[in-house]
């Protein structure tokens, strides 16, 4: 099933959840693709966050590169954080089509 | 094309309207169905809907009470309700086992509810079914 998971919840349980979440389904041959909002930066920029450290290892878990908005803000996180967070992290693309996730999950 | 019973993943506080809207789609598909088959939906709490399993959630009489009303759900229908148990743990949701596991005194999941690993909802999901989250 391929699934897009948002991440709008500024809180650091809420990101945790639906991150963990993205990381189990695709443990379970789930094609999972993240999405994160700039609400959830201050938590992607501190090291201490679960958040930090599960975008750390997408690529373990086979998961692409997470989507943050095409906007100036996204462009100054991508450039603060350290290159092995900001590796899995890409500009989101500027057509998508939302027809081809079979489920469009948000926490 | 889907043809498993959808699944109702429920992440909202049961304060939440979307909680209880989800309470309501889950009676209206249970409403006429055969009990002597399985339920033709699933249903899974994760995140804070875990709060919905707590039984020591105090209700004022002019409110619906969400957990009896799952568990009159469940009982009627043969349901069963999930729990992710980290997300519930995390909420101070616990059984008997996890609170022992976790040095924790008491318990507090309400009747009927399950914890459960979040591996459930991979499998629950691996059938392909349509997935509607409240």
């Amino acid at each position: 099933m391929k699934l897009l998971i948002q991440l709008r919840t500024p809180t650091e349980m809420a990101s945790y959840e639906g991150c963990a979440l993205a990381l189990t389904l695709a443990t379970f041959g789930h094609d999972v693709q993240l999405s994160l909002d700039a609400s959830v930066f201050g938590l992607l920029m501190q090291p201490a966050s679960r958040l930090h450290g599960m975008i750390q290892s997408l690529d373990l878990y086979d998961i692409p590169p997470a989507w943050l908005p095409d906007d100036v803000f996204s462009g100054w996180a991508l450039g603060m954080l350290p290159h092995d967070v900001s590796a899995q992290l890409t500009l989101i693309p500027e057509h998508i089509n939302a027809a081809e996730f079979a489920q469009i999950l948000t926490f | 094309m889907t043809t498993a019973a959808p699944l109702l993943l429920i992440t909202k506080d049961p304060s939440h309207p979307l909680a209880h809207l989800a309470l309501r789609y889950a009676r209206a598909a249970l409403k006429d169905t055969d009990d002597a088959n399985a339920p033709p939906l699933s249903v899974f709490f994760y995140a804070d809907a875990a709060h919905t399993a707590n039984r020591l959630r105090w209700q004022s009489a002019d409110q619906l009470d969400i957990t009896k009303a799952w568990q009159t759900l469940a009982a009627d229908h043969q349901l069963t309700l999930p729990v992710c148990v980290s997300t519930a743990l995390s909420r101070g949701v616990s059984d008997t086992d996890n609170s022992s596991r976790h040095g924790l005194s008491g318990d507090n999941l309400a009747t009927s509810f399950q914890l459960v690993g979040l591996s459930e909802l991979a499998l629950m999901m691996q059938e392909g079914r349509r997935v509607l989250q409240f």
